[in-house]
């Protein structure tokens, strides 16, 4: 070992990791220690039990013992390292300049004993075995730790740990769960479920209990249309109360902020009831971000916020700023992210009769083929009425989508930003730092150059990479290109 | 915006016909296989081979022709230009300033046909710019001169 006077001692995470360690090893092993205890049951044998419970504790205790961090003390030149394994010895190494943000999760098992776990990431995408993780360390460390580790950051950082200006962007509002209500995470969970246990056998097993036998009939003795409508009630009402209640326990005390102190400019996001997650973005890194307003929520004048920043993945969880809360607030934010509201609500420019015209084109593929093909059947042997009305219900509702698609569609650009509006079901409007576009794609298919139009693609670093102008008439595409990138402007290719 | 201007190398449709025939042909020799060992259902071996043969005249004749029609490159001092594909086009264009990385990179076929590919990545998943199909000392030289002008690595280009 060549370890120098300077060089930092390794340091252990928190010795309560201990409790939890053997908990969360026993849950991992979960199928073999249910294996084990039928085995041991049928066996008359408990010491196999006894045996693997200890294996399993002891390696999750060993797990405390083989890992150690250390964070370097010059904050440029310095590494953060983490050495964990106990039969494979791994090191993470990252250096402290490359740190973008610091996350913390608190799960309800940490929660209770005052732990807090702590990742640090850098603009690369981590995952699995990568991820630079303190799993975990006392919840009275963290101010420090990040303090710490986003050091770098700060203009200030030598001047002595000042109370920072802070200002509370938003704070969440139990009426925030109304937007969630018509979510379709619900019938998606309760989907899963009826999946499990008709999987499991549980479902053939409750089918020839005398309580379904009940309730069949009952059911009989009331009609099938009625069972099913209030079935439909049920399930409907129990996706609405899974949708909100999980929105609650992800979202609940969300508050977001941002702080000018010793860090530099910080944006804090923290949230959850339950399990209770913080994340710190450096505002440096911000391009932008997009307002997403899915029907379901726009219906009631909600919309939600993901940012758009390098280093942080732009789809998912780990890029939104606000859950669905009202318009109002979310654009409010953004705005004041980006300060520029003509860029978050301004007027957008149209596309034109020709985007519009391929809007309902697509729309009316499948009401088309699917009427082509009743009105075949019809003239062969007969449909019954109730087929049309199901086909003019289709057609009406494409119809009004593709209605509301076309009135999506713009787009506006100027030398700082360039924003889009696009989609129905999923309607979102982006707005993009035009420093940090890094690329431009002009794509036109065989279609589109026969319209005249093409769908011009900014590629940037941050969020979700590539940020599409849909169908812009194709002698617009570089023109918008040129106002948002000088580059482009005064490349020699440029007219 | 005009086009770039500098074509690929005149061995690209060869090297796009070749790529494009392989799995057809695969497709054909099990076909034959097949025709060996069951004679019946006649009009579905006709429709098969009616399939390959117009997959091999599209994948080998059509598409290697019209994709040398529309693939063009340039490098300035400022960006790379690139306009690539056939039945969907792409023109894409990256700033030489924000540009990571430049390499090349050559498969099977190109080696036995003298040929490699430069791809020029900036911190953008989707804005790698491949210039492809280029004679293989031509492919060296762009990478030099890229290299050269890029100045990598001074910032972080994101």
């Amino acid at each position: 070992m060549t370890s120098t006077p300077a060089e930092p001692a390794w340091q252990r995470l928190s010795p309560r990791m201990l409790l939890v360690h053997p908990l969360h090893e026993a849950l991992r092993e979960l199928p073999l220690l249910i294996a084990v205890v039928v085995f041991g049951s049928a066996t008359d044998n408990s010491v196999w039990v006894v045996a693997v419970v200890w294996v399993i504790a002891v390696v999750g205790v060993t797990r405390w013992f083989t890992t150690t961090y250390r964070i370097e003390p010059d904050p440029e030149a310095g590494r953060v390292q983490l050495r964990s394994g106990l039969l494979r010895r791994k090191v993470l190494s990252m250096p402290r300049n490359r740190i973008r943000s610091v996350e913390t999760d608190t799960r309800l098992l940490h929660r209770l004993l005052g732990l807090t776990v702590l990742r640090v990431s850098t603009g690369q995408q981590a995952a699995g075995d990568t991820v630079f993780e303190l799993d975990a360390v006392e919840s009275s460390q963290v101010p420090r730790l990040r303090k710490i580790l986003l050091a770098h950051t700060g203009q200030a950082a030598a001047s002595g740990p000042e109370p920072g200006r802070s200002a509370v962007l938003a704070r969440w509002q139990p009426s925030w769960l109304r937007y969630s209500a018509l979510n379709l995470s619900g019938l998606v969970t309760i989907g899963a479920a009826m999946g499990a246990l008709y999987q499991s056998g549980a479902w053939a097993a409750l089918q020839d209990s005398p309580l379904s036998r009940t309730w069949r009939d009952a059911a009989e003795r009331f009609g099938a249309p009625q069972t099913a409508a209030v079935g439909a009630g049920v399930v409907l009402a129990a996706a609405i109360v899974l949708a909100v209640l999980r929105s609650a326990l992800t979202y609940g005390n969300l508050v977001l902020s941002r702080s000018f102190g010793v860090t530099g400019d910080v944006l804090e996001l923290s949230h959850g009831l339950l399990r209770v997650r913080h994340h710190s973005y450096d505002m440096r890194r911000l391009r932008g971000g997009t307002l997403r307003r899915p029907l379901l929520v726009r219906l009631l004048g909600g919309a939600r916020l993901d940012a758009a920043m390098t280093g942080v993945t732009g789809a998912g969880e780990s890029s939104v700023l606000l859950p669905p809360c009202p318009r109002a607030t979310a654009e409010q934010v953004l705005t004041g992210l980006v300060a520029d509201p003509v860029a978050v609500t301004g007027p957008l420019r149209r596309h034109g009769p020709v985007a519009a015209r391929r809007r309902w084109t697509r729309a009316m593929m499948l009401p088309g083929a699917l009427g082509a093909g009743l009105a075949v059947t019809a003239a062969v042997d007969g449909v019954p009425v109730w087929y049309w009305s199901l086909w003019a219900g289709l057609t009406l509702g494409a119809a009004l989508l593709a209605a509301d698609r076309v009135r999506a569609l713009g787009h506006r650009v100027d030398q700082h930003w360039l924003s889009a509006r696009t989609g129905s079901w999923e309607q979102r409007r982006y707005c993009i730092a035009t420093a940090g576009i890094i690329g431009w794609t002009v794509h036109q298919s065989w279609f589109q150059r026969r319209a005249g139009v093409a769908t011009l693609i900014a590629a940037t670093a941050a969020g979700v990479k590539a940020y599409r102008v849909l169908d812009v008439p194709e002698e617009w595409a570089w023109s918008v290109a040129a106002q948002a990138s000088p580059w482009v402007a005064h490349s020699k290719w440029a007219r | 915006m005009v086009d770039p201007t500098n074509p690929p190398s005149s061995r690209a449709p060869l090297v796009w016909a070749l790529t494009g025939a392989v799995p057809w042909l695969v497709f054909a020799v099990l076909q034959l296989g097949w025709a060996v060992a069951d004679q019946r259902l006649e009009w579905l071996h006709v429709g098969a081979v009616a399939v390959t043969a117009l997959g091999l005249l599209v994948s080998v004749v059509i598409a290697p022709l019209w994709r040398y029609r529309v693939h063009r490159w340039d490098v300035s001092d400022q960006a790379v230009y690139t306009r690539t594909g056939w039945l969907v086009q792409e023109r894409r264009i990256a700033p030489i300033s924000r540009v990571q990385t430049v390499d090349t990179y050559r498969g099977p076929l190109d080696r036995l046909l003298g040929l490699a590919n430069v791809r020029v990545t900036t911190a953008s998943s989707a804005g790698a710019v491949h210039i492809v199909a280029l004679d293989a000392p031509v492919a060296d030289r762009v990478v030099a001169h890229l290299t050269d002008i890029a100045s990598l690595g001074t910032e972080d280009a994101t």
